[in-house]
């Protein structure tokens, strides 16, 4: 059985079976869940090509899984298999600071990242909103963004190099600097199913001389998406430029505190960062875009803690919705960023089609939706009902040119609607990347492609 | 390449994968290049049968500049695209050599990394999407026209830098950025002594150079007197505001490091930059071959030496570029007798390789370079590259022999 050898190989201690252990692990912050077989907790690279030539041997599948805040059911089991969880390769295990890169184990949790280099002055850009708890290897999983990845860039964008094992075992290496394909490039976002990443160099950036962040309010959203859009027209990219509604605002007001005004129906956080010496003329160049789009207030952050007193207000809203109703669906799209406020509108008929509420709270800069759907699980037609509104809003995103996921990726949850945005040759081409590296199909199974995308099937 | 190959350049995307389809049934080997400007890096495709030119795809397919977005066929060369982008003050740091006439596609097949890639990112990180005929006549899209994507793998990171040997690309979608409202350029003599201590001023600026090089020689593409111990160019982007602080602190850094002088040119900075990036791949006749080790910046100052002082025990002349900001040491080695260069070079890419296994050749029209170590050390996935190479393109079909380990 394959749990007492996996025990044998890694120690009574690495391995899982009891149900309520198991329990833990069926689940991410999608809604699905699946019962594992077994659980693993390797604690080296070692550790974990042994669990791939066990699971091999025994033809059971295998979940890789960081902190388990994926939305999409990336981390969801398959069923009867594996689940390798990083909780214990959570260590950063070199810092290079004169060539701003560091190594690190995939578990380790992406903001105590940013703190433990913050000492040597750098910190790491991709910034997800679970930051707090998300770990290094799950971002590469999904190709994670957030906020400030408007100005520096998706998870991909910070990996140069990465150690990896095989669907047969093995432990190999590949790296920017490698002559050759780009696979790093190719194996982020690729959602665990070409390999398990077992360490990674990570690229840091320099902590900013300046940063400043100011608060713009609207009459509506659609005024505060034409202000981003002129900003953006203007040639202006800030580090980050996020939207609230104005029932998101009142959620996020009443759970921080954090002074956003209550009578306002639009938002825009905007910060950015750089030199003191360009901030002035920043500052007033988006005011002054701000109020020829209508904006009504404008309010600068004083200090580094009502900097930080917005953002957490920002990263905490969808917690906040707690506050709104017992359950939260949250939709991720891309537009592209002059289509705003024609998705925006479009959201709104979703959620009206549906008798639904719906608040927004997003990385308006770089068009990428998180339209939060509120309901209460315990009402079936509720339930249906935000399964159609989820889908209309995905349709909407495409129909304007737009796509299914900026970020948080495509697992379990958008297997199926893949094919709205690929046809059987693109998709065919994926295949044919995951058959190099995934054979038997064991990783990760049943994410991202449409069921029964296999190449025989797809290919004519 | 045989005198008798054809040569044929299609005019759509769809006439090209009928063509390739049409090549592969046949089993006859297709080379494919943009404008062939980059053609030195790696080893030249085996004698085929016929040559593909993206040539005639040249249009700008579509430019959403209050997107930040273009789409764009691969044969458009940098020039043409760079200045359509430029009417609505946008750019993509693309930076390859000859921007008149290299194209967007072949820049992105070859991986070319420019020295803005510290401050801008790396050119693939600029490819939202792309179209690619692959050799069996499929066309197959990636990615989309949106700033952030996660649907599905993103396939345009294998398609960037694989010198055509997975596919061809026939058109590229691509963020754009603002572009920089001025730009200012710096020469210095560099004194010897001096030296580590610049790099590490300038790899530690606060305000950031956009480039920064050490150069020894190159005066015939560059200026500069051949009896120069080195010279540093730096080049300073951004607002105004920003290039007085820079320049303030720049002199500021460089006079700590014992650099004596600065001269300062704001007209011409951006020209002058491009001519550095062309003489990546100058050529002396056909008796020179060009190097590229690609590295840490803590270490470059180090490898460029070491290849320089290589160079002078082969008797080779060598011109040098020093990328102070990404770690890249180029090495042009040449000899004006061509028995002579012909003599050495083997042994002098054998013992280069002892010393600095990465590096790889990136320009020479030496009719011996098949028999060099072009592409350095092989990467420690090579079993993987040749699996997918393999499930790509089965037949070998496309730029045979080109690619690192003789994909």
């Amino acid at each position: 059985m394959l749990a007492e050898r996996l025990a044998d190989a890694l120690g009574a201690d690495a391995v899982k079976t009891a149900p309520e252990d198991l329990a833990v692990y069926a689940f991410d912050a999608y809604s699905e869940s699946r019962l594992p077989a077994a659980v693993v907790l390797p604690t080296s690279a070692r550790d974990v090509a042994a669990i791939v030539r066990l699971a091999r041997a025994c033809g059971e599948p295998i979940v890789a899984r960081g902190a388990g805040t994926g939305l999409c059911g990336g981390a969801i089991p398959a069923a009867g298999g594996v689940v390798v969880s990083f909780a214990r390769m959570n260590r950063l295990l070199e810092l290079d600071p004169r060539n701003r890169r560091a190594r690190v184990q995939p578990g380790l949790i992406n903001l105590d990242l940013s703190k433990k280099v913050a000492g040597a002055g750098l910190f790491y850009a991709p910034d997800p909103s679970s930051q707090k708890a998300c770990t290094i290897g799950g971002n590469i999983g999904t190709n994670a963004g957030g906020p400030h990845c408007l100005t520096y860039g998706t998870t991909v964008n910070h990996v140069l190099a990465l150690e990896l094992v095989d669907d047969t075992g093995e432990v190999y290496t590949t790296s920017l600097d490698d002559a050759g394909y780009d696979l790093t490039g190719a194996l982020v976002g690729s959602e665990g199913t070409l390999g398990i990443v077992t360490s990674a160099w990570v690229r840091l950036l320099r902590l900013p001389e300046a940063t400043r962040v100011w608060v713009a309010t609207f009459g509506d959203v659609e005024a505060a998406s034409e202000a981003v859009s002129a900003i953006v027209g203007h040639g202006i990219v800030p580090t980050a430029l996020e939207m609230m509604d104005g029932l998101m605002i009142r959620t996020v007001e009443a759970a921080f505190h954090s002074g956003f005004p209550v009578d306002a129906e639009a938002l825009l956080l905007i910060e950015n960062a750089g030199f003191e010496d360009d901030m002035d003329d920043c500052e007033r160049a988006i005011e002054k875009i701000c109020k020829a789009n209508g904006g009504l207030t404008w309010r600068t952050a004083r200090s580094q803690a009502e900097r930080d007193g917005l953002w957490a207000a920002r990263k905490g809203a969808f917690g906040a919705a707690g506050r709104i109703a017992p359950n939260t669906y949250l939709q991720d799209v891309v537009v592209p960023r002059t289509k705003l406020p024609k998705m925006l509108k479009l959201v709104d008929e979703a959620a009206a089609a549906h008798d639904l509420t719906i608040g927004n709270v997003f990385h308006a800069g770089d068009g990428n939706l998180h339209p939060l759907i509120m309901y209460d699980k315990r009402d079936k037609r509720q339930v249906a009902a935000v399964v159609d509104a989820g889908d209309q809003i995905l349709s909407a995103a495409v129909d304007l040119g737009g796509t299914i996921s900026g970020e948080h990726g495509i697992g379990f949850e958008k297997r199926d609607t893949l094919a709205r945005i690929f046809d059987d040759a693109d998709i065919d081409t994926m295949l044919r990347l995951r058959d190099v590296f995934d054979t038997g199909r064991r990783f990760n199974p049943d994410k991202i492609f449409p069921r029964g995308a296999s190449c025989a099937e797809l290919r004519p | 390449m045989s005198e008798t190959i054809e040569r044929l350049a299609p005019a759509s995307a769809e006439e090209l994968a009928a063509l390739l389809a049409s090549c592969d049934r046949d089993r006859r080997a297709v080379s494919v290049d943009g404008a062939g400007t980059l053609r030195g890096i790696g080893l030249p495709a085996q004698a085929g049968d016929l040559h593909v030119s993206t040539a005639k795809l040249k249009a700008m397919l579509a430019h959403e500049h209050a997107d930040l977005t273009a789409s764009v066929q691969c044969g458009m060369s940098l020039r043409a695209f760079s200045d359509a982008l430029a009417a609505y003050d946008q750019f993509v740091p693309l930076d390859a050599p000859l921007r008149k006439k290299a194209t967007v596609g072949g820049t992105l097949a070859a991986g070319w990394g420019g020295p803005r890639r510290h401050l801008f990112g790396r050119t693939r990180d600029y490819v939202i999407g792309s179209r690619i005929a692959l050799a069996d006549g499929t066309l197959a899209n990636a990615g989309g026209m949106v700033v952030k994507n996660v649907t599905g793998y993103d396939m345009s990171k294998l398609y960037v830098g694989s010198c055509g040997t997975l596919g061809v690309l026939v058109s590229v979608n691509l963020k754009t950025l603002p572009a920089p409202k001025a730009s200012r350029g710096f020469h210095h003599p560099l004194p010897l002594d001096s030296r580590p201590r610049a790099f590490a001023q300038l790899q530690s600026m606060t305000a950031t150079p956009a480039a920064a090089f050490w150069i020894e020689g190159f005066a015939k593409e560059f200026g500069g007197h051949d009896g120069d111990d080195g010279r540093l160019f730096v080049l300073m982007q951004g607002s105004d505001a920003f290039l007085d602080r820079a320049t303030r602190d720049l002199r500021s850094g460089l006079g700590k490091a014992g650099v004596p002088e600065t001269h300062v040119v704001d007209a011409g900075a951006n020209e002058a930059f491009e001519r550095l990036c062309d003489a990546y791949v100058a050529t002396v006749d056909e008796r020179s071959i060009t190097y590229r080790s690609a590295g840490d910046p803590s270490d470059v100052e180090g490898r460029a030496l070491a290849m320089r002082a290589l160079a002078r025990r082969f008797e080779l002349r060598a011109d040098s570029i020093c990328d102070v900001m990404n770690g890249d040491a180029i090495l042009r080695v040449s000899d004006p007798d061509a028995r002579g260069f012909t003599a050495k070079i083997e042994i002098f890419d054998d013992a280069l390789h002892d010393d600095v296994p990465d590096a790889q050749v990136i320009a020479g029209d030496f009719a011996g370079r098949s028999n060099l170590n072009v592409w350095g050390a092989p990467p420690a996935a090579i079993d993987k590259m040749r699996a997918l190479k393999l499930r790509f393109d089965p037949n070998g079909t496309l730029n045979p022999g080109r690619f690192v380990g003789g994909i």
